[in-house]
């Protein structure tokens, strides 16, 4: 998310068909270029994985399964993801509720739930960091471990600028602000099977999982957190365990001391292994996102103002486009835009992309251009059928439907356009037209009950 | 992603950007590369020429889609399209399981066969994928 423009370097250090390029490079630079690395970097490459740099950290995009079957498994089993170059910047102590009201776009007395209530210990909340502009510095969900105490989750590499941007807003009476990058291990298990493969790990897992709600955790990394409290794995590691997650699917996100981190990763993912549960990497995480319209920080929302997007439900509006239940940095530069530019998502009408970083052009019906691609990949989970989408994961999909794929993303215009509208993109080699959207991936699992995915499991 | 002692790399012709050429009775078969089709990752989508068409060596024959990028194809050698790999448009990920054999793309007339010599030969390309 920090490389500019395509953060999966295929188009430079990796590239096939671009010409082979031998650019001395200086040693220095490459000490200080070096990428980082997580915990699990090893069992990647062991594992056989494709790596490439994204964040400042050398992540897998690919295991031998392939993108394709990683992507597939997420919607139909499960997929497991090395998510631990996230960071975690820790608030807590007195006026720690007063800072993050100030700096993050969620109204943390009314953003909690369906009926907007106040973020209470046990919750946690999407929204944004923005600067005096109104610019996107990161995305972060805020969970809230007790009062006065948070766990703030920013995207890689991130958490010294945000631990830096909270000091600095913090004034005197500042609270503990801890920069936890590299500290805390943190994998992602998605999929409609992960409730079931949890059951098999977790010490009392009835307990634990019985009605999690979306957006909701339990547990702490912190083995002499009260015993009350507690999550464990069956193997006694304390995780903190929560129903989060970045592909649209049900699942969870979990976090757990580095000490029990690769051991508990190897567990889980033998756990799985009959249900179908696939190591992914940052290639099906990109696709999966993208169907499911969650925006990649960096790429997708950025320098520009944080509004007129599919996300406007980060922001605290009172009622759309009547201000914001609470000040904020950045609030003012948001309602006072001159030149709006709006964020649609789009879908295409078969699986060819436009590549976003050559870059690659909005046109509408005159060819005349009106804006820019921010993301378009495929997701290989959906196909058309009579002009319906259909996910692999649909209900009602069509006997013997095959998902052929579809390209999808984000586009960033100058005038606002409207679903059902097409458009048409085009980059260096060719042009598609694609339909803007509110919606790309039908029948997401996100929000199922749980108790749907846990008797799924028994 | 495979080691480069894993990778095939058989007796044929191949260009600086990953494509393989096979001399098959004065015509040129070309592909891409085991390498290639491994940095790739799943390819979803092949574009190709249509018979008839002629290119200069170097120029853009078509392009190659994996689920996270596109990537353009060269002709190794220049000259007109005899025939092209009807079988990827059904099944694109023929590139990656069988990317010397069923994975083929295009067959070539050659315009000019002294440029098949002047690509690498096998242990050339293994030594440029080495670095």
């Amino acid at each position: 998310m920090h490389a500019a423009k395509n953060p999966f370097v295929l188009h430079e250090k990796h590239a096939p068909f671009s010409r082979l390029r031998s650019v001395p490079v200086r040693k220095e630079n490459m000490m200080q270029d070096e990428p980082k690395k997580t915990l699990l970097h090893g069992w990647h490459t062991a594992h056989g994985a494709n790596m490439a740099d994204f964040g400042r950290y050398n992540m897998p995009l690919w295991y031998p399964a392939g993108a394709k079957q990683e992507h597939l498994a997420v919607l139909t089993a499960a997929g497991m993801f090395d998510t631990s170059h996230m960071a975690a910047v820790l608030v807590s102590g007195p006026q720690s509720f007063e800072l993050l009201q100030r700096c993050f776009t969620r109204d943390l007395n009314a953003c909690s739930g369906r009926g907007k209530s106040a973020l209470t210990p046990g919750n946690c909340t999407y929204g944004a960091f923005l600067d005096e502009n109104g610019f996107v510095i990161d995305d972060a969900i805020v969970y809230q471990l007790a009062d006065q105490s948070y766990m703030v989750i920013v995207n890689a590499g991130m958490g010294g600028p945000i631990a830096r941007h909270l000091e600095a807003q913090a004034g005197e009476q500042a609270p503990r602000i801890l920069d936890l990058s590299d500290r805390l291990g943190k994998f992602d298990l998605q999929g409609p099977r992960a409730a079931a493969i949890l059951m098999r790990v977790l010490e009392n897992p009835g307990k634990v999982l019985d009605s999690m709600r979306y957006f909701t955790f339990k547990g702490c990394m912190d083995p002499n957190a009260r015993i009350s409290d507690a999550v464990r794995m069956s193997d006694s590691a304390p995780v903190l365990i929560s129903r989060t997650g970045y592909t649209g699917e049900f699942g969870f996100e979990i976090f757990l001391e580095l000490e029990h981190f690769i051991q508990t990763w190897e567990r889980v993912l033998e756990a799985g292994k009959d249900f179908g549960l696939l190591p992914c990497g940052l290639a099906a995480r990109d696709s999966l996102r993208t169907g499911a319209v969650l925006p990649l920080s960096h790429q997708d929302i950025g320098r520009w103002p944080f509004i007129n997007h599919p996300w406007e439900f980060a922001l605290p509006f009172v009622s759309r486009g009547a201000g914001f239940s609470k000040a904020f940095i950045g609030d003012q530069a948001l309602l006072n835009i001159r030149s709006p530019e709006y964020t649609h998502a789009f879908v295409g009408h078969d699986l060819r992309k436009v590549s976003a970083h050559d870059p690659a052009a909005v046109l509408d019906a005159g060819g005349k251009k009106i804006g820019e691609v921010l993301t378009c990949v495929t997701d290989m989970g959906i196909g058309r059928c009579e002009d319906h989408i259909y996910s692999i994961a649909s209900p009602d999909k069509p006997e013997n439907f095959q998902p052929k794929g579809l390209s999808c993303g984000f586009v960033k215009t100058a005038i606002r356009l409207s679903p059902g509208q097409t458009v048409t993109l085009k980059d260096n080699r060719r042009k598609i037209e694609v339909v803007i959207v509110e919606n790309i991936r039908p029948d997401r699992t996100a929000r199922m009950p749980i108790h749907q995915m846990m008797d799924a499991g028994r | 992603m495979k080691e480069i002692d894993d990778l095939t790399i058989p007796d044929l012709r191949f260009a600086q950007d990953h494509e393989w050429a096979k001399l098959e009775d004065g015509r040129v078969r070309v592909g891409i590369s085991d390498y290639a089709q491994d940095q790739l990752g799943d390819v979803v989508y092949v574009e190709l020429p249509q018979a008839g068409e002629t290119f200069e060596q170097g120029a853009v024959f078509g392009t190659v889609e994996s689920v996270k990028a596109v990537s353009e194809l060269y002709m190794p050698v220049g000259g007109r399209i005899l025939a092209v790999n009807e079988k990827l448009e059904g099944a694109p990920e023929l590139v990656n399981t069988d990317p010397y054999g069923d994975g083929w793309m295009i067959v070539v007339e050659p315009a000019d066969l002294r440029q098949l010599d002047a690509l690498m030969n096998s242990a050339q390309y293994l030594a440029v994928l080495k670095g």
